[in-house]
């Protein structure tokens, strides 16, 4: 059993569908931070998936919690954003707790709420150019992953 | 009576992916009353096709964020069949330990995040820690010990990489399974407090009943309460049990206008899958515990009122947390042995059936002599209980129609929502609007 009580203090999340193109960028860029895992011994790299609801587990009790995920804010495709939970709004508005879109702010709410929440969280949010069936990145998007690897993990510490 | 009624409910909440309920009611005469299922066809099927028999589990675990478990299994069931590889008796079991993991997740889940708040009259389950805090820490306990019991087996909480045609790449040790075996037997108070708190507010689920086909596995060699094992039965097939290979036989599958979704029907015009299903084919079958549970709930073998699966569910948790704890013991006795495991390719085809959370799930495969996927076929669970929801609303809506408009919305979304429906399996990505 996972002992939650020894867990590393940085946890870095990523969500997506990996057979839907862009969508599944995070999960594409914890399988490539995870490779550099000796770099940063205080991290946990997590590829959430779409198991949306589990973020509340995976953040429980951290220090900070780093969550990369596709979103769409109408910005140029392959755009990479970092916010906090504050700086927006989900437009969800009807959809409280379904688990596939992983409303993660509402997560993050009940998180609060249960007292486990990281003092620290930063979300990243990549713009995407395509969501077809696929499980290849877009060309814009492969062409940035570098410029991603290095703009997040600045947030590690 | 209302005369005139005009409900537009765009996007359900508190159900996986997006269904909408128009009801017009003119001059007295229901006009148009419909589930509808608006979502794109994902088409995952043909992403499998040209992919090696040994990578088919892991793909189509993304096909949804909660049934992944479940996913694998019946895609892993399916390639064995196809290929002719067999098992180990310690990996079968590992495998069904692993499966329930995945039931109590959902389970917990859909009881305790997205039903519960009907029966206490919240929007979502956030007010509730305010309102009973305790119970709403029990059920994220609960939750959060059945998410870390996948870790362990499957070796992550979604999506799980230990699964391989043929067995398992990682056997936990016999103190991982003492550690999981003491966790399940301190969650047993948890989940008694978790009942009655349920049980607290079931007054408030609906009193509506309508004569159902219930489909679901049935396993009686030996006889068990089945998630895994077993051929496909409903209530309206006289006790017996299909082989999984006539699966197409059950879901005869059809197109609507009003779904993009594929709905099932088998003997009658409609049927449903899902916990309730299970409950009715096998209840006789269930742990101690579980049939207490059942009990407390006046829950009975036959039980035909939709808005009771909820109920089912919160059922098999007992039964899924005692049965692990002996099934953890036979593990144990026979001694735990790291396993290798072997295939090799050739053409064949084959099905897979398991079940999921929320119903039974089949999966079928073709693959050519290299062992790549010439063909797929998925039939999930929500696609049997769509007619369901369509001929539950259409007798509910006559019986409720002189209550208020508020509680006319209310009862159709509750009972979409007890069907536990998962209909976009796929995608979710964060859709915000910047405030500052």
């Amino acid at each position: 059993m996972t002992d939650q009580t020894h867990r590393k203090n940085v946890v870095v999340i990523g969500l997506g569908n990996p057979l839907l193109s862009d969508e599944g960028i995070g999960v594409h860029l914890i399988r490539k931070l995870s490779e550099h895992q000796d770099k940063f011994p205080s991290v946990e790299f997590i590829d959430a998936g779409t198991g949306g609801m589990n973020v509340l587990h995976l953040i429980a009790n951290r220090k900070k919690a780093v969550i990369i995920d596709c979103v769409k804010t109408g910005k140029k495709p392959g755009t990479i954003k970092q916010f906090e939970p504050a700086d927006v709004q989900t437009t969800k508005k009807m959809t409280h707790f379904s688990l596939h879109e992983a409303d993660i702010l509402r997560i993050i709410e009940l998180s609060r709420q249960l007292g486990e929440c990281p003092d620290q969280i930063v979300i990243f949010g990549i713009e995407p150019e395509s969501l077809e069936l696929g499980q290849s990145l877009s060309r814009t998007l492969t062409n940035k992953i570098d410029l991603y690897m290095d703009t997040i993990s600045k947030s590690f510490s | 009576m209302h005369n005139n009624l005009d409900i537009n409910i765009h996007h359900i909440t508190r159900v996986e992916g997006h269904g909408n309920i128009v009801v017009n009611v003119k001059n007295g005469k229901i006009e148009k009353l419909q589930w509808q299922v608006p979502e794109a066809p994902r088409f995952f099927e043909a992403m499998v096709r040209g992919h090696s028999y040994q990578d088919i589990q892991t793909i189509v675990s993304r096909i949804c964020g909660i049934c992944s478990i479940t996913h694998s299994l019946a895609a892993t069931k399916a390639v064995e069949a196809a290929l002719g590889i067999k098992v180990s008796e310690q990996a079968d079991k590992l495998r069904i330990l692993m499966h329930y993991s995945e039931q109590l997740q959902s389970h917990t889940l859909h009881v305790g995040y997205l039903a519960v708040p009907d029966f206490f009259g919240t929007p979502s389950v956030v007010p509730l820690v305010t309102r009973v805090a305790d119970a709403v820490k029990t059920i994220v306990k609960a939750h959060r010990i059945a998410n870390n019991w996948s870790d362990l087996i499957a070796g992550r909480t979604t999506h799980p990489v230990t699964l391989i045609p043929g067995g398992l790449t990682r056997t936990p040790t016999e103190k991982q399974l003492r550690q999981l075996q003491q966790t399940l037997k301190d969650a047993v108070p948890d989940l008694k407090k978790i009942a009655e708190v349920v049980l607290s507010v079931a007054a408030n689920i609906p009193k509506f009943e309508r004569p159902t086909e219930y489909v679901s596995l049935k396993q009686t060699n030996p006889p068990t309460y089945t998630f895994y094992h077993g051929g496909i039965t409903s209530n309206d097939n006289k006790g017996a049990a299909l082989p999984i290979e006539k699966w197409h036989d059950v879901a005869n599958e059809y197109v609507v206008e009003q779904s993009t979704a594929k709905w099932a029907k088998w003997h009658r015009d409609a049927c449903a899958v899902g916990a309730l299903a299970r409950f009715n084919n096998n209840a006789e079958l269930l742990s101690p515990m579980a049939k207490d549970a059942a009990k407390m709930f006046g829950l009975q073998k036959g039980c035909c009122n939709p808005y009771m699966n909820t109920v089912a569910q919160l059922v098999e948790c007992f039964h899924i947390v005692e049965t692990s704890i002996d099934l953890i013991d036979q593990l144990l006795v026979r001694g735990l042995k790291a396993e290798k495991v072997t295939s090799s390719p050739k053409a064949g085809k084959g099905a897979g059936c398991v079940e999921a959370p929320r119903g039974i799930l089949f999966h079928e495969y073709e693959f050519d002599k290299k062992g790549n996927c010439v063909a797929a076929d998925i039939c999930i669970p929500t696609n049997h209980n769509h007619a369901n929801i369509q001929k539950d609303f259409e007798k509910l809506l006559p019986e409720i129609l002189d209550q208020s408009e508020k509680d006319i919305r209310l009862k159709l979304e509750m009972l979409v929502r007890a069907y536990d429906p998962c209909i976009s399996c796929s995608t979710h990505f964060l859709d915000v609007q910047f405030v500052r």
